[in-house]
């Protein structure tokens, strides 16, 4: 376990940690666990690659790291996984961004036969988590895949917003971790991270799923998804969702007077308030009765 | 007992040296690589070792799995310093061990080896941490203008940090270069410390950044027949089984950085060479937790929002 969480406070939350060295726990009919492993071998990359389509993961790709929160009553599961955030990228296809030093290397004597790559190299994702209802133990379909007259998850658009003052009361955290989903040092030029951490109170449970991109001396971009659900509040189970971009050029920062001093960016929560917001949705997902 | 071996000695326990002596070090170094070749001779039997990034305690498995120097003859591609916790003892351990058997240990460039990418991954602050100034910083960065740009072992494997360059023809290109600066930001030097090889481009690529050179098979290819020589070797990039063979054996990258940035949980390889370049690849793990001066981290729970 990561954390030493009090016994007696664990009890008194109805909540207990997984057996066998599992990392999570059980809380008000929900399973919160958190999985980790190493990166993608050569072999895992090759198979990625294909089923992906593409011949470039990020450098790091730690194809087992999951975050799963299962609603045990309703077989729904909320999950977050490296290959369905890469399918996102692949899908989204940017294009990419030129670094400072290209400007230079325009001017470079070029070889005769050159080619140009032109994938998203900063692996940018619009992914926001993944979502399934468990049909049973033998079939497990996909939410989205589900044929007619099957139960589905739909994420409504709502103007609830996350209740960010109840998340501020220093409660207890019963359960804590962070895990990587994948990252790429794009050759030394910046970072482009995405991972998920979540805490588990007595009273609710919080994620934040972050992709964090910065390419040195180019422009930031930060995707951030928070869940929010509160145990035994209301009929329906519901969990709130809101999806925030944000994005700024180094220029632009420096336009408004901010350092550009790459220092000062190495840690995205100390400086997500100067990166403008592009886009923000908030939504929520009512989890349906026993199918 | 030499002070130069005090010194070593106190390295290997990671323990950091004292300004002056780093600054004594960094001298008597420099006297040495001014008098290296950009294209360095080197005698088999050889190990050659790829990325380090400051894992001091993974290099030290490294020279188990190895063996210490002088006993082995050692060439390390680059990339001693950024991203772990002890680039400066890494570094200062590996630079005292070239000063005291110049013979037995060659220590090439690698893009990390430079002033600029230095203050963005993690050596210049650690440096400031652990001396309170950026002094030990400016001895060793002044001290990577003087290292090697590649090597040749028996005139037979070309070892490199990156990769090749379409400006690169013959390695008596390399030796012309003046090497005695910051690693520039176009031009051969940095495509040797910078490029890579890219299985879907069979000539040249360039990056989707705009700046760094891919090469593909037929310019390996063309490189190895026209300097007579049968492989590459370099390092630069992360590869999970510690090393990789492209193209036909025609060019292996070795990485030494197992369980990278202390959680990638990769395997890391050094490769050996015997007199008659006989090739046999070491594959090795990271050093056992309780060995490390510093426990990893655990992630301590955090009232994010």
């Amino acid at each position: 376990m990561e954390t030493e969480v009090d016994k007696e406070i664990l009890k008194s939350s109805g909540a207990e940690l997984l057996p066998d060295g599992r990392r999570g726990l059980r809380i008000h009919d929900w399973e919160i666990e958190t999985v980790r492993g190493t990166i993608l071998t050569s072999l895992g990359v090759q198979e990625w690659e294909e089923k992906l389509q593409t011949s470039h993961l990020p450098e790091m790709v730690f194809g087992e790291n999951a975050l799963v929160l299962k609603h045990l009553s309703s077989n729904t599961k909320i999950h977050f996984n490296a290959f369905d955030a890469l399918a996102g990228w692949k899908q989204e296809g940017l294009p990419p961004v030129e670094v400072p030093a290209a400007a230079q290397w325009k001017f470079r004597s070029k070889p005769s036969q050159q080619v140009i790559l032109d994938y998203d190299y900063t692996f940018t994702t619009p992914y926001c988590g993944s979502e399934l209802i468990e049909e049973d133990k033998e079939a497990q379909v996909e939410a989205k895949a589900n044929p007619e007259g099957k139960a589905n998850l739909q994420w409504e658009n709502c103007e609830d917003q996350i209740d960010l003052a109840a998340l501020s009361l220093k409660e207890p955290i019963l359960f804590y971790d962070e895990v990587v989903l994948y990252e790429d040092e794009l050759a030394d030029n910046g970072v482009s991270l995405l991972t998920v951490k979540v805490r588990v109170m007595p009273s609710s449970w919080f994620l934040l799923l972050r992709f964090w991109l910065r390419v040195d001396g180019v422009l930031m971009r930060l995707r951030e998804t928070r869940m929010h659900y509160v145990f035994g509040k209301g009929e329906t189970p519901t969990v709130l969702r809101e999806s925030c971009c944000r994005e700024a050029t180094f220029q632009s920062l420096s336009a408004k007077g901010y350092p550009v001093d790459l220092a000062v960016y190495s840690d995205p929560s100390s400086i997500s308030q100067r990166l403008p917001v592009i886009k923000k949705t908030t939504q929520k997902l009512k989890i349906p009765r026993k199918v | 007992m030499s002070d130069l071996d005090h010194l070593i000695e106190q390295l290997k326990r990671c323990e950091p040296l004292k300004e002056s002596e780093v600054k004594a070090l960094c001298l008597k170094a420099m006297e040495i690589l001014v008098e290296e070749s950009n294209v360095q001779r080197v005698d088999a039997p050889v190990t050659i070792c790829g990325d380090i990034h400051g894992q001091f305690y993974d290099m030290k498995e490294l020279f188990k799995v190895g063996g210490d120097c002088p006993q082995t003859n050692y060439l390390f591609l680059g990339d001693f310093v950024d991203r772990g916790f002890y680039s400066v003892e890494t570094f200062l351990l590996l630079l005292a061990l070239k000063v005291r058997y110049p013979d037995r240990i060659t220590l090439i460039r690698g893009n990390h080896e430079s002033r600029q990418i230095t203050q963005v991954y993690g050596f210049y602050d650690e440096c400031l941490r652990k001396y309170g100034s950026v002094n030990v910083w400016r001895y060793c960065t002044d001290i990577f203008d003087y290292l090697s740009l590649s090597a040749l072992v028996e005139n037979k494997i070309f070892c490199v940090h990156g990769g090749l360059s379409p400006a690169i023809m013959t390695l008596d290109q390399i030796r012309a270069i003046d090497r005695k600066q910051e690693v520039p930001h176009d031009g051969a030097m940095c495509d040797l410390l910078w490029s890579d090889p890219e299985d879907i481009v069979d000539g040249w690529g360039l990056s989707p950044r705009g700046a760094g050179f891919l090469f593909g098979g037929s310019v390996v290819t063309s490189f190895n027949h026209s300097n007579n020589i049968d492989y590459i070797c370099r390092a630069h990039q992360l590869v999970m089984d510690g090393y990789k063979w492209m193209f036909n054996n025609q060019i292996v990258t070795v990485w030494s950085a197992p369980n990278y940035c202390y959680r990638c949980g990769n395997v890391a390889a050094i490769l050996e060479l015997d007199e008659n370049l006989n090739r046999e690849f070491r594959v090795f793990e990271a050093a056992p937790q309780e060995s490390r001066g510093a426990l990893a981290k655990k992630p301590a729970p955090d009232y994010f929002l």
